[in-house]
């Protein structure tokens, strides 16, 4: 199916991107439009946009919200979404070194690509390392560890 | 200070329920964090950066699932010199943190993991890229001794 977003992608767009592909749709095919622009194409959902049922809720990334909405279990893909979280939105407690590495790594590489397209392809390999560094300290069961579901749920109904 | 008579703005005026007291507190802390001025009690402001005008569209999002309203503008201020007297606000505002990072670096046993930290929380308010966050920088650097370079 077809997924909309706002061009010029960032650290939470790219991290919807990989998560879409990898456990949603992979046959996906994305669209971008300038930011703010309406009405958004027809047939296609759109995410990270503000105001649209896939984004930001609640001081939550959509990386965040996706989870819920599609009831991703995973505790290393809700580790991921602090990581997004911190990386993306203000948040006031910052637990996760990684973000604001992540959040820089992600403008370059949009930098360095000659569209969005290469931009979320080239980012897969960030989130991919990403997820198996994660998995692996979860499975070494450091103080790195995951949490263990604590974090708080809600709905998302718009 | 890197100021021109083009820079624009965003605005964000907004007014959400008194109770929960959590909720005003949450949306006051954010536009803090966010380093966001306020003009006369009325609006807040920023210069707008794709980065800003991100986060305040966010915000003002926030603001309407708690049960709020928010208008958000982006605009050019139109009379003479007022860009500079903003900007110099906002300068003020970070030099006065970037000081206080340097008098707590004077102190012997200066933690220097807390201020670095708050070092790096200045700078990303430091939306008009201020002298002084270079010397603080330094000066960190130089703070935690061992080599030279």
């Amino acid at each position: 199916m077809k997924w909309v977003t706002w061009e010029q992608v960032g650290v939470d767009r790219m991290a919807c991107a990989w998560l879409i592909t990898k456990y949603l749709d992979p046959e996906a095919e994305f669209l971008f439009v300038p930011a703010g622009q309406k009405p958004l194409p027809e047939g296609a959902e759109p995410f990270d946009i503000p105001g649209v049922r896939l984004s930001h809720h609640r001081g939550h990334c959509t990386f965040y919200t996706m989870l819920r909405v599609y009831d991703l279990r995973d505790p290393v893909l809700e580790r991921m979404a602090r990581v997004v979280d911190e990386a993306d939105t203000v948040q006031d407690v910052m637990l996760e070194p990684a973000a604001s590495g992540l959040d820089v790594l992600c403008r370059g590489i949009r930098r360095i690509s000659p569209d969005d397209w290469v931009a979320l392809e080239r980012g897969r390999l960030l989130y991919d390392a990403l997820y198996a560094q994660l998995q692996a300290e979860a499975t070494e069961g450091g103080s790195e560890a995951v949490g263990r579901g604590s974090e708080q749920s809600f709905d998302v109904s718009l | 200070m890197e100021q021109s008579q083009e820079t624009s703005w965003v605005l964000l005026v907004y007014k959400i329920p008194r109770e929960p007291t959590s909720s005003r507190a949450l949306v006051w802390r954010k536009l803090k964090r966010l380093g966001a001025l306020l003009l006369h009690d009325a609006v807040w402001v920023l210069p707008a950066t794709p980065w800003t005008r991100e986060q305040f569209q966010w915000l003002a999002v926030e603001i309407g699932e708690l049960e709020g309203e928010a208008y958000l503008w982006e605009s050019h201020l139109l009379l003479n010199g007022l860009a500079e007297a903003l900007a110099q606000q906002f300068q003020a505002r970070v030099d006065a943190a970037y000081q206080e990072i340097l008098s707590e670096l004077e102190q012997e046993e200066a933690d220097l993991v807390v201020l670095s930290r708050k070092y790096q929380q200045v700078r990303a308010q430091d939306y008009f890229h201020s002298a002084l966050g270079t010397h603080v920088r330094e000066r960190l650097m130089r703070a935690r001794g061992g080599f030279a370079s």
